[in-house]
């Protein structure tokens, strides 16, 4: 066991969250991901700019944009001219604003006067205009946890980069729907106490970003990024954690990392590293000197009145939250709930339908799912078809999972989905029917009195189209 | 340094100068950081300070807010300095003439203000490639303006500027802001009498103080068609939003047609003169053009009548307006026509009287194309032949309503003969009348 306290553990956290909002940050387009084929696809150069590297040779970098070019696919209806560079952005999303308020109310913190949008410079072309468009919306906040007082030391609005598609020697394609989707990003004070804390940490900050019910859902939504130093060692950042249950781990083998150098009386340098999924971690540069930021000429600062932070309503907080559920749903699930990415689904449909039903897919089923490598990725409209199938009688709960796995596979709807698997639910009559059947086929094991068989061979015809439960009272019942 | 403050916060920073550390508290809240300036945008009660993580945040100054100067270094704010390019002497003189525009300002990184190049070396100095291509030494800025504020006596002073390099030059690139880039152009391609070198304007539609500008790549082809073989006053702006090829298109033909595209130039009712290569090769696309010929004077000739207007006829507009600007002592018209070259005939204001009588008076009237692309016509209606055969309305052919503004400007600025002008104005004198209206020149 280590002792964190003693080798002087310093951990800082920073968590990205993608936003569920109507329009990406500083244009009108959809802020989602495109199933389409892109409608053009632009190709671009970069170079540097007199000044804007600081301690970056101008020369060197002049050099290496020299010979690279970018790619861009653009898709109709989520680039505009403004994700290609071609138009001057508009003002802020507001909706987006308010919910940055909302987090930084519930934190706590500090609204500056003056939101200032700044550039951050962004060479590898992921950002067309070759700089993130970035904000500080509050800062000097605190996140309570299990282990006493987080710091919150920044809360930002930015852009979303583009999502890089292939690189082909020194062509690099991106993809641009992906660009300008508006991301929170919070970060904290060196205040966590050990792995298990980060872990704490990270998913109370997810939780808070989630509660206001527009956080978007799926892989790769929310990103961590970490910072570990040990007494002796040196501050490491490790980028681009995805899964929270691998962030102890992640955490834990950094400080061995460093422990393990202090001990063969080496210093661990300040350096980046980037989380692969089994925990370790891998170099991938020189931990960067202060960002370089200017303010976004094309935006003026955005005023922010008492009045309007007055007026933003902050969520209900998860113990608000948990108080209201443990009453519809049992503890274990409304605590997977609370921090389940399907909050707000939750909200959406709990009323609707049989609540512990709409827990178990979201927390559970898809769970579950995901498990065996299969991406649940389904509107709030897809899952509502599924739910008021149940409730209809027209499919039953326990054809829920194969039925995800088929519309996830093929690419299908419920309905093609169910023409397919022959998941169809029947009623209790069409049920007793078939048994009666198998009983005819099969009257030697009546004869014997076998169940367990007899079961068996009814559930193979039947399952996923009526509960077991119904299927063993039938069997029962007909077997008398 | 402290503009665009309010009073009271001079007042408070009275000891306390842009840069310096400063640490402000409210309620027990302490933001430390370095002074910034205030943009003319924005809150002027509310102090702007970047943080150590970069950021720049405000702080409203109210009752109970102090701000203190700290001990510790101020940040640096001093101009960034540049290195000049060091030019070949070896390769073809070339001139630069710098007049402003986008393409001629830089951000402060440090400040975030927009502020002009203090020289058009230091814009060079960011492009290395130049120098493999063009020998540039002699280098002037007469002008240091946004192209929506440049006017006639700019053309006159950019033409003369112009002729006093050409001649001992291959050719001369101008740096020029894009909104009216196309109106200089059309003024120079008048102005410059037995021009058979090459004068490129360029500009930029993305500001050099990013990554993906398209300035660098303008002025790389702008310096490859300075010492081609086409003798003709042009722009040479992105082709298309690639950063693939330029276009060089003939002044007298070329016109702005997007707010903010990078390929937002086109030539208009004929193909580009040439696509140009950042690599270096140039595609000759429209062979009716000058030839280089370095044996001919260039003199600036840069008579120009300013109080001319150009307006424009749509449903329910009334000519009062030409009425009021008569009286006014305006010397000539330029009137965007509908369609073919319309303006209200038998509606409830009809123009041709007022028409009829300024011409009679010996006004011209020239009627151009609000379409943009396409040529005047003056019989296939009745309205046609009542505007230009009995009102005696001069018809721009296909000229652009720009260039014939220009056009008619620069024509009375040497004739008040309202018969001569009606003659030259429909012969072609710069590339601004095509002869045919080729079948691959609409939206290209």
């Amino acid at each position: 066991m280590i002792d964190y306290k003693k080798i002087g553990f310093k951990c800082g956290i920073e968590i990205h969250n993608r936003l569920d909002t109507k329009t990406k940050l500083f244009c009108n387009c959809k802020p989602r991901f495109s199933d389409k084929k892109p409608v053009l696809i632009i190709k671009r150069k970069l170079r540097p700019v007199s000044g804007e590297l600081g301690q970056v040779d101008i020369a060197a970098m002049y050099e290496y944009l020299r010979d690279r070019s970018f790619l861009y696919d653009c898709y109709e209806e989520e680039t505009c001219l403004i994700c290609t560079d071609e138009e001057p952005p508009k003002e802020i999303d507001e909706e987006t604003l308010e919910i940055g308020i909302q987090i930084a109310k519930m934190l706590k913190a500090d609204i500056p006067d003056e939101i200032h949008i700044m550039r951050k410079i962004v060479i590898d072309g992921s950002n067309v205009c070759s700089f993130q468009r970035t904000a500080i919306i509050g800062l000097n906040g605190v996140l309570k946890t299990s282990l006493g007082d987080i710091g919150i030391t920044n809360i930002n609005l930015e852009e979303e980069s583009a999502g890089i598609v292939r690189k082909d020697g020194n062509e690099i394609t991106y993809r641009l729907d992906r660009l300008g989707i508006p991301l929170i990003e919070i970060g904290t004070s060196p205040d966590i106490k050990n792995p298990d804390h980060a872990k704490e940490v990270a998913e109370k900050l997810g939780m808070i970003v989630r509660s206001t019910g527009k956080s978007q859902r799926g892989l790769g939504v929310t990103r961590q990024d970490v910072n570990v130093s040990v007494k002796g060692g040196s501050r490491v950042e490790i980028k681009g954690v995805q899964d929270l249950d691998t962030l102890p781990l992640v955490v834990e083998n950094e400080v061995k990392r460093q422990l393990e150098l202090i001990k063969n009386s080496e210093t661990p340098k300040e350096e980046t590293r980037v989380a692969k999924e089994d925990g370790t971690t891998e170099y991938t540069r020189p931990l960067p000197g202060g960002e370089r930021l200017y303010p976004e000429t094309d935006l003026a600062p955005i005023f922010i009145d008492n009045n309007y932070v007055n007026k933003i309503k902050v969520p209900e907080t998860w113990e608000e939250k948990s108080k209201r559920f443990i009453k519809i749903l049992p503890k274990d699930m409304t605590d997977q709930i609370i921090k389940s990415e399907y909050l707000g689904l939750f909200e959406n449909f709990h009323k609707k339908y049989d609540p512990v039903l709409v827990a178990n897919t979201f927390t559970s089923i898809v769970k579950d799912l995901r498990r065996n490598g299969i991406n649940i990725d389904f509107s709030e409209e897809q899952f509502d078809e599924i739910f008021s199938s149940v409730k209809k009688k027209k499919i039953s709960k326990e054809a829920i999972p194969e039925l995800l796995e088929i519309m996830s596979k093929e690419k299908i709807s419920l309905k093609e989905a169910l023409e397919k698997s022959g998941l169809e639910s029947i009623s209790e009559n069409e049920l007793r029917n078939l048994v009666k059947k198998i009983l005819k086929e099969h009257s030697d094991l009546v004869e014997t009195k076998r169940f367990s068989p007899l079961m068996g061979l009814v559930m193979k015809e039947a399952r996923g189209k009526i509960s077991g439960d119904i299927v063993s009272k039938v069997l029962k019942e007909e077997m008398k | 340094m402290l503009e665009n403050y309010s009073k009271q916060i001079k007042k408070i920073l009275k000891n306390i100068k842009i840069g310096d550390r400063i640490s402000v508290t409210r309620e027990n809240r302490i933001y430390e950081g370095f002074l910034m300036p205030k943009t003319d945008t924005g809150d002027s009660d509310s102090i702007v300070i970047k943080l150590d993580n970069g950021y720049n945040i405000s702080i409203k100054y109210e009752r109970g807010v102090k701000v203190e100067k700290l001990k510790k270094p101020s940040r640096e704010l001093s101009k960034e300095g540049f290195k000049a390019l060091e030019f070949d002497s070896s390769k073809p003189k070339v001139a630069l003439i710098s007049t402003g525009g986008t393409i001629a300002s830089k951000v402060d990184y440090r400040t975030g203000g927009v502020y002009a190049l203090e020289s058009s070396e230091e814009l060079l100095s960011n492009i290395p490639e130049l120098k493999d291509i063009v020998y540039i030494k002699d280098v002037s800025s007469p002008l240091k303006k946004m192209s929506e504020d440049i006017g006639h006596k700019d053309w006159q002073i950019i033409a003369k500027e112009v002729a006093k390099h050409i001649n001992n030059n291959k050719g001369v690139i101008i740096t020029h802001g894009t909104d009216t880039m196309h109106y200089t152009s059309a003024a120079l391609s008048f102005m410059l009498k037995d021009l058979y070198k090459p004068v490129v304007l360029v500009g930029s539609q993305r500001s050099s103080d990013r990554g993906s500008t398209d300035s660098f790549m303008n002025l790389i082809c702008a310096a490859y068609v300075s010492i081609s073989d086409i003798g003709e006053v042009g722009i040479c702006m992105h082709g298309t939003t690639d950063d693939h090829f330029c276009y060089f298109i003939r002044g007298s033909k070329a016109r702005k047609m997007h707010t903010s595209r990078r390929d937002a130039f086109r030539s208009i009712n004929e193909i580009p003169l040439a696509r140009i290569f950042p690599e270096g090769k140039v595609d000759i696309l429209n062979k009716n053009h000058k030839k280089r010929d370095d044996s001919k004077e260039v003199v600036a000739d840069t008579k120009f009548e300013p109080k001319i207007a150009l307006l424009k006829v749509y449903p329910g507009s009334d000519p009062e307006i030409l009425e009021m600007l008569v009286k006014k002592k305006y010397k000539g018209f330029v009137l965007e026509g509908t369609g073919l070259g319309h303006v209200p005939t038998f509606a409830d204001k009809s123009w041709i009287p007022t028409i009829k009588k300024i011409i009679k008076d010996g006004i011209p009237v020239v009627i151009a194309p609000q379409t943009i692309y396409g040529r005047i016509n003056t019989r296939v209606y009745t309205n046609l032949r009542i505007l230009y055969n009995e009102a005696k309305a001069i018809p721009s052919e296909d000229m652009l309503p720009e260039t014939a503004y220009v056009k008619l400007g620069w024509l009375l600025g040497h004739t008040k003969n309202i018969e001569e002008v009606r003659k030259l104005m429909t012969t072609n004198i710069a590339g601004e009348i095509s002869e045919r209206s080729t079948i691959d020149s609409f939206l290209v």
